[in-house]
């Protein structure tokens, strides 16, 4: 394996930021943390780079371990969320720095320059100071710079999110093909879950200092393990079986009864099933509280049985409208069974 | 066990950490040697007896009514000037903030002259107009007797009052104008607005001027020595125990008296410090002035009369230097710009001599200090923190007779730059340690703590990060701060007073001595040269730093 994490720990004070994570990345993809503010995703991609220490567990590389080599003997590009471009240097400064500290020669180093200026199209902007650059440029030139030594990772830590959406857009792309074409693993930190589907050839899923899931976007979508990733991926509506006999939901109980912590199922709103008349066994009857036409679908809000379900009704649904009362089915494939969350250290 | 291992583990070799623990190495020991050590042989002074240790000398200075009268006499002018000054200084920064009159920019260069002169020169200019052979005093024969508690007043006022007006000015500069707007809607009117919304809004900036000034003018040794006449107080004392009469144990007791105010100004200026924080919001509207043609013209007025005395006090200087002989030949002459006294223009040079010594030491000593204390963060740095600001508690007069006590001494290794101009500079560089450090780790802190981190990875080491981002992003702060410590070199006189040797005279020392032999002609033209060389000073730094500013805009992140 190329990248380990074993059992990592890290506190802050009374805190813990990062609980027993083990993680293992694969020579060259494209790996996404993706979580909410606070769930620890930059604090592990930190302490893979070496500027903080993990107080447990190791980090290793190729089976070697890093702990305590610090960050400027790891060889790891970082790209940081404020770009962190040194403000008293050229934009070929900038690029060249990673260069000067590991004694590259002159002729080398200006090659390996103009190559890296030109990988991310800013030729012409060479002699420019930062605050003479757009975001977007800066954020270029700041990638720019960590892959100019050849760095055996790359690390982003949200590097879009101080862009304006368009830019935003524009740079998810040429990222993932500046990675593919430069081959390098990589490891992006972000809170944006569209972001993550987008780029990531792997997904890792944090909350609260805990890896939620790992998996391909698919697998995340189409399978997740818990509420936590259910809820976070995509759209997903949470549905409590109630204990008991009959019901609207009778037909999704699993067989042999509730085992109390599996009382929880997801269904995608996509996959609920407007039927005419009640021709299915398994149907049931809901009320619509509020219909929100969205152009390719209809968002439909739900009452059944005290319980709200969001269903998309592709096209225009302008016959229906709040009171109106829909016959639902739940097709036995669309339900998933989630766990409420996922213990520290478990395994996958 | 196990924990124990592991951090063991941890601990594998980074040449950075001991790079960084050397660096507080470099900037705490002449810290502990050049501020703590001092202190500690003041102290270890005052309580020495012929036998040992004791309270001897507080008692004997206690029990003498003389010494404790030069308590009184010290803060009975400190209480009178910072009152006088306070209202003078407020009222200009307010005319200068709050009213819409016009040559603001000439009035705040002229208020802040009095900081390019030694503390000496306002008493100068002072009798040069009211002394016994002064210009108004012959003129009108009008037989006033200045020297003593009102000349020290006066010529403090003078000289304490840019410091109050500096501070003042900052605590009027920022207003949220929709108190104010919220005040006239509610029907306030201008006494009444004044009253219940100005001054709360500037209360903190009062009391931090309030302290600052009454230890300026508590620990002032040149206007006390020029003026004060018979009038001891704490400064002169201080020194007339030790220079006049060679009593070290009676003078180090003045000191750790004086030491007092000062370190309560200190303590309650942090207190008011943290709690200035919250008076402008972030969505505080700035107040935009409104002309009103008879307040206007009262400001002007008022702003034109205390411009013009500070012109007088240094204009006299200035004129008496090229005055023949005061009063009895006033046919002008450039005779006393031939520096024909003992050691001539050689104090002048001297004074250069430290004072770019001293600019150059803080540079590197200051700056050093705030970058460690800032960005490695271990056990040493808050001691070094506190220690760094330490001597702002430390009157001059007091650190340079703790310079005399603990490195007059053969038997100590510092003795070999004892007597020199190196042991000036430092003394300076120590003696206003604490506001070079604060406008040091001001600019320290602006510069974001990722730059380092993006220096790391890639591949950098401390000192290089330090080489090629820190230092040339700071390089305006850093120049500004060796300004600041050319500065206040060339015009000191406290702690350096009892340093200097025949062949060490410094420029500022030089005025005291000669205008204490009676050619005040001579004095004037050694401060009107002191004051030129300091306003060149800040000329270059204003160059300088338009220089530096093509390339260092945006530096902030």
């Amino acid at each position: 394996m190329f990248l380990q994490l074993r059992n990592i720990t890290k506190r802050f004070g009374a805190v813990t930021a990062v609980r027993k994570v083990s993680l293992d990345i694969e020579e060259g993809l494209f790996v996404c943390f993706v979580g909410p503010s606070g769930c620890g995703k930059t604090t592990l991609l930190r302490l893979i780079a070496g500027l903080e220490e993990p107080d447990e567990g190791d980090i290793l590389l190729h089976g070697r371990d890093l702990t305590g080599l610090p960050a400027r003997k790891r060889n790891f590009g970082m790209v940081f969320q404020s770009y962190s471009l040194f403000p008293n240097m050229t934009v070929a400064e900038n690029i060249a720095y990673g260069l000067e500290t590991r004694h590259w020669t002159r002729d080398a180093l200006s090659a390996r320059v103009r190559e890296m200026l030109a990988l991310v199209q800013l030729d012409d902007q060479a002699h420019k100071l930062p605050h003479q650059l757009s975001g977007g440029q800066q954020q270029r030139v700041a990638l720019a710079r960590a892959l100019a030594p050849e760095p055996r990772v790359l690390l982003l830590d949200e590097p879009l999110s101080a862009l304006d959406a368009k830019v935003r857009e524009e740079l998810r792309g040429e990222i993932r093909s500046l990675q593919s074409k430069v081959g390098v693993t990589t490891i992006m930190v972000t809170h944006d879950q569209d972001e993550a589907m987008e780029m990531a050839d792997r997904i890792v899923v944090l909350n609260a200092g805990v890896i939620e899931q790992i998996g391909t976007a698919v697998e995340l979508y189409n399978a997740p393990a818990t509420r936590f990733v259910a809820e976070f991926i995509g759209r997903m509506n949470i549905v409590a079986l109630p204990g008991g006999q009959g019901g609207a939901f009778a037909a999704l109980r699993p067989q042999g009864g509730i085992d109390g912590d599996r009382n929880l199922i997801g269904v995608r709103p996509e996959h609920i099933q407007w039927v005419s008349g009640q021709d299915a066994g398994d149907a049931f009857i809901g009320e619509i509280e509020r219909s929100v036409f969205l152009g390719n679908v209809t968002r439909v809000t739900v009452a059944v049985e005290g319980q709200r379900l969001l269903v998309e009704l592709p096209g225009a649904a302008t016959d229906i409208g709040p009171g109106t009362r829909l016959s639902l089915r739940i097709p036995p494939e669309a339900v998933h069974r989630l766990a409420e969350r996922r213990p520290p250290g478990g395994e996958d | 066990m196990v924990a124990l291992w592991s951090a063991v583990r941890r601990r594998s070799f980074d040449s950075d950490r001991l790079v960084a623990v050397a660096l507080a190495l470099i900037v705490a020991v002449p810290l502990v040697v050049f501020v703590l050590l001092p202190l500690a042989a003041i102290l270890e002074r005052s309580f020495a007896t012929p036998d040992g240790f004791g309270l001897d000398n507080y008692a004997r200075y206690f029990s003498n009514d003389t010494f404790v009268g030069i308590i009184w006499n010290s803060l009975s002018v400190s209480a009178t000037t910072t009152a006088i000054t306070i209202v003078l200084a407020f009222w200009f920064a307010y005319a200068l903030h709050r009213s819409a009159m016009r040559f603001k920019q000439v009035f705040r260069l002229i208020a802040l002259i009095p900081l390019f002169a030694p503390s000496l020169v306002q008493a100068l200019g002072i009798l040069f107009l009211f002394g016994r052979n002064g210009l108004i005093n012959r003129t009108f024969d009008l037989g006033i007797d200045i020297y003593g508690f009102w000349g020290i007043v006066i010529s403090d006022v003078f000289y304490s009052f840019p410091h109050a007006f500096l501070i003042l000015s900052a605590a009027l500069a920022v207003a949220d104008a929709r108190i104010y707007e919220s005040a006239e809607m509610l029907g306030a009117k201008g006494a009444r607005v004044f009253r219940t919304v100005t001054l709360p809004a500037t209360k903190y900036g009062l009391m931090s001027a309030t302290f600052v000034v009454f230890t300026i003018v508590m620990t002032d040794f040149g206007n006390a020595m020029v003026i004060g006449g018979d009038f001891n107080v704490l400064a002169t004392e201080i020194y007339n125990q030790v220079s006049g009469q060679a009593n070290f144990e009676m003078g180090a007791v003045v000191g750790m008296i004086l030491l007092i105010p000062a370190a309560l100004a200190v303590i309650v200026e942090k207190w008011v410090m943290r709690r200035q924080v919250a008076v402008i919001g972030e969505r505080s509207q700035p107040l935009s002035i409104r002309p009103h043609r008879r307040f206007d013209l009262a400001m002007l007025a008022y702003a034109a009369f205390v411009c013009a005395c500070i012109l007088m006090v240094v204009g006299m200087v200035f004129y008496a230097s090229f005055v023949t002989l005061w009063p009895w030949n006033m046919a002008p002459s450039l005779k006393h710009y031939t520096f024909d006294v003992q050691n001539g223009i050689e104090p002048l040079w001297t004074s250069i001599w430290v004072s770019l010594m001293a600019a150059g030491i803080g540079m590197v000593f200051v700056v050093g200090g705030a970058i460690v204390v800032d960005r490695f963060r271990n056990p040493l740095t808050r001691a070094l923190y506190f220690l760094s600001i330490l001597p702002a508690a430390v009157p001059g007069m007091v650190l340079g007779l703790g310079y005399i006590l603990a490195f007059n001494d053969p038997a100590n290794p510092i003795y070999v730059i004892y007597g020199t101009i190196v042991i000036l500079a430092i003394c300076n560089v120590y003696h206003y340690h604490a506001q070079g450090f604060l406008i040091a780790t001001t600019s320290v802190k602006q510069i974001s703590g990722t730059f380092d981190e993006a220096s790391k990875c890639l591949g950098a080491g401390l000192l290089r990060s330090l080489r090629k981002i820190t230092v040339p992003i700071i390089m305006p702060s850093i120049i500004s701060i060796g300004v600041f410590f050319f500065m206040r070199s060339m015009v000191t006189l406290s702690a350096v007073i009892f340093l200097v040797t025949p062949k060490t005279q410094l420029a500022a020392v030089s005025v005291l001595l000669i205008d204490d032999s009676g050619n005040h002609n001579q004095a004037a033209a050694f401060s009107v040269c002191i004051m030129f060389i300091v306003a060149m000073a800040v000329v270059a730094l204003h160059f300088l730093m338009r220089l530096l500013g093509r390339r260092g805009t945006g530096l902030a992140q």
